[in-house]
């Protein structure tokens, strides 16, 4: 049995539908991303499950228990904010014991369990600072402390790490991660940034206009997009027209051909490409732009740019603007899309 | 960071020009009501605290001081009680009435006192509701007066706690809507809260207008006892003013120290 079961979950906010019978089960200790663009209702989705929004109709259950009208207090859903939402009277010690005094426990095992807590998100000898004097990294820490310390059916995470900066970031990710794996915490995190759903989740929900257009494994949804929409939103994906597919490699399609920038390949003589590749295709370099371990080029060929990824093996394997070449793309790794 | 070790002459100048300026009538009328006798010689013969001893012993004094002190915080609790909701439920349930917020709780400060304590002598000296010449009068109408000073204050407070998301958080961890306000709202705005109190409190206790027009000596507040005894001695007066001087420097420079701690 699914732990979480969301089933034909609607909402609109003044006649403008949010989301629209939105349907998914999570498997205790998933952690899964909810990832799309601002504004795809992903953040609302989250909220409503949280109980901080009612939606108009549908069901939430947890543990097979409906808790789609209770109140945010009642349902044992903890949240972390973006804005971290941390409460400024109270030291990091306070805000973590918040809750457990919210529940009435003795003081000596909510001096146990925040002690456990603060140790759990690496924050020991911070206990007594205020949130205005910690940096935006700590903060989040104590966000999730907060929430974790309270023991949660199920943990939601409201683009926690959108405010920090990118080593942070990186860090307090893998930490997330360790941390939910830890715990086999069921848990739900929204974010827009793909590499954040790819590294952290068990399974993507790719979310577009208040509809779930994709969800699977991080792997499945980089690989095998399921539509346009998801090509062009994870990866740098060429979504080739069906005219475009037919001039370039001779193939009749009806929906968009989605082709990865690494499984296209600039080829070398002498080198072996195995059976899958299709015929040379024509080409020259445009521009490059250099992303480090990886060189992506803007490359002509039959009327379209193509963007090609290649591994950085040195200045000397830089190929100037104009350079002719030879094309081979991976004929198993071509999707199309509708 | 700090220039003002390395300010030229000019910038000096100007500086003590103006502290001198503002300083000399509060340094003379001190040196006034501290002197036996100041009107025959350019300095004053001998000095003396016989005129702060009068005027604490002053029975009158001490009444009109216990009324102004009455009025005002009677007026203070008024809207303390109407805004701490008022500003809570705007914020937190109806933010988009923010900017009708701010026009209303202005409209005190758009009629002059002049103007409109003749209004309300014509609305309450009789009728239903006679309250001329009484303290409720005074309290309501300090009351309104107030009303901006304490809002605009907390907003500013309220502004930079992010509520709804706070308000979230508390909920999620177990907290309702009532206690999240008392544990957590309200610390958070105490300072900002106190500064406008004693902000509020300092301009009122001085509020000459309304207390002359609509009570009088029917009900002597400070600034009206002041006003009747400008034929008096003018040490006495002197004293009078240090004191009310003294006390409301008290009250502005806890204001301004909490408003910095908020800040």
């Amino acid at each position: 049995m699914h732990y979480l079961e969301v089933a034909n979950l609607t909402k609109s906010f003044n006649q403008t539908p949010v989301f629209n019978n939105i349907s998914f089960d999570i498997s205790q200790g998933e952690f899964i991303t909810l990832l799309g663009p601002s504004g795809c209702g992903k953040s609302t989705l989250l909220r409503s499950l949280a109980g901080l929004i009612t939606p108009d109709r549908g069901q939430i259950r947890v543990a097979g228990e409906d808790i789609t009208w209770l109140k945010p207090q009642q349902r044992g859903i903890g949240m972390v904010f973006q804005s971290y939402a941390l409460f400024p009277n109270l030291t990091v010690a306070g805000n973590i014991a918040f809750g457990l005094k919210m529940q009435r426990l003795d003081t000596k095992d909510i001096k146990r369990r925040v002690a456990e807590a603060v140790e759990l998100v690496g924050l020991e000898g911070r206990e007594s600072y205020y949130p205005a004097s910690l940096s935006g990294g700590q903060r989040q820490r104590v966000a999730l402390a907060r929430a974790l310390v309270v023991r949660p059916r199920i943990l939601l995470l409201d683009e926690p790490l959108s405010a920090l900066d990118a080593p942070i970031r990186k860090h307090l990710r893998e930490q997330i991660r360790a941390i939910q794996q830890q715990l086999k915490l069921t848990t739900l995190f929204v974010t827009h940034d793909q590499e954040e759903a790819l590294t952290l989740s068990d399974r993507v929900f790719v979310m577009n206009k208040g509809q779930i257009v994709q969800a699977d494994t991080a792997e499945a949804v980089y690989t095998r997009p399921a539509n346009d929409f998801v090509a062009g939103f994870m990866g740098n994906y060429n979504l080739l027209t069906p005219e475009q597919a037919r001039q370039l490699l001779g193939l009749e399609i009806q929906g968009r051909l989605a082709v990865r920038p690494e499984s296209i390949y600039i080829r070398e003589p002498g080198r072996d490409y195995g059976p899958a590749m299709t015929p040379p295709v024509m080409a020259s370099v445009a521009s490059h732009q250099l992303l480090g371990n990886v060189i992506r080029y803007r490359i002509r060929a039959a009327g379209c740019l193509l963007t090609v990824d290649r591994l950085n093996r040195g200045a000397d394997a830089l190929l100037p603007a104009g350079s002719p070449l030879e094309l081979l793309f991976d004929s198993t790794e071509l999707k199309e899309v509708a | 960071m700090n220039n003002s070790s390395r300010a030229p002459l000019p910038a000096r100048l100007t500086v003590a020009g103006l502290v001198l300026l503002l300083a000399t009538p509060i340094v003379i009328t001190l040196i006034y009501s501290l002197s036996a006798q100041w009107g025959a010689h350019i300095l004053p013969s001998g000095f003396t605290l016989d005129w702060y001893l009068s005027l604490w012993s002053d029975s009158r004094f001490l009444a009109a001081f216990g009324r102004s002190l009455l009025v005002c915080l009677a007026a203070l609790l008024f809207s303390l009680l109407l805004i701490l909701p008022t500003l809570f439920v705007v914020f937190y349930y109806f933010p988009r009435l923010k900017g009708v917020m701010n026009m209303v709780i202005l409209l005190p400060f758009a009629v002059p006192p002049v103007v409109s304590s003749v209004g309300l002598l014509q609305l309450y000296a009789g009728g239903p509701l006679p309250l001329v010449g009484g303290p409720w009068i005074l309290i309501f109408c300090y009351f309104t007066i107030s009303l901006p000073f304490m809002y605009r204050a907390l907003a500013n407070n309220l502004e930079a706690i992010n509520l709804p998301d706070l308000m979230d958080a508390a909920h999620l961890l177990g907290a309702c809507t009532s206690r999240a306000f008392l544990q957590l709202v309200l610390p958070n705005i105490r300072n900002g809260l106190l500064a406008a109190l004693f902000l509020s409190f300092s301009f009122l206790f001085g509020e000459f207008v309304f207390a002359n027009m609509l009570v009088g000596t029917r009900f002597e507040t400070l600034q009206v006892y002041l006003y009747s005894q400008r034929t008096g001695s003018g040490h006495f007066t002197s004293a009078m003013v240090m004191s009310y001087f003294l006390f409301i420097g008290l009250a502005t420079w806890f204001a301004l120290r909490l408003q910095k701690r908020s800040a």
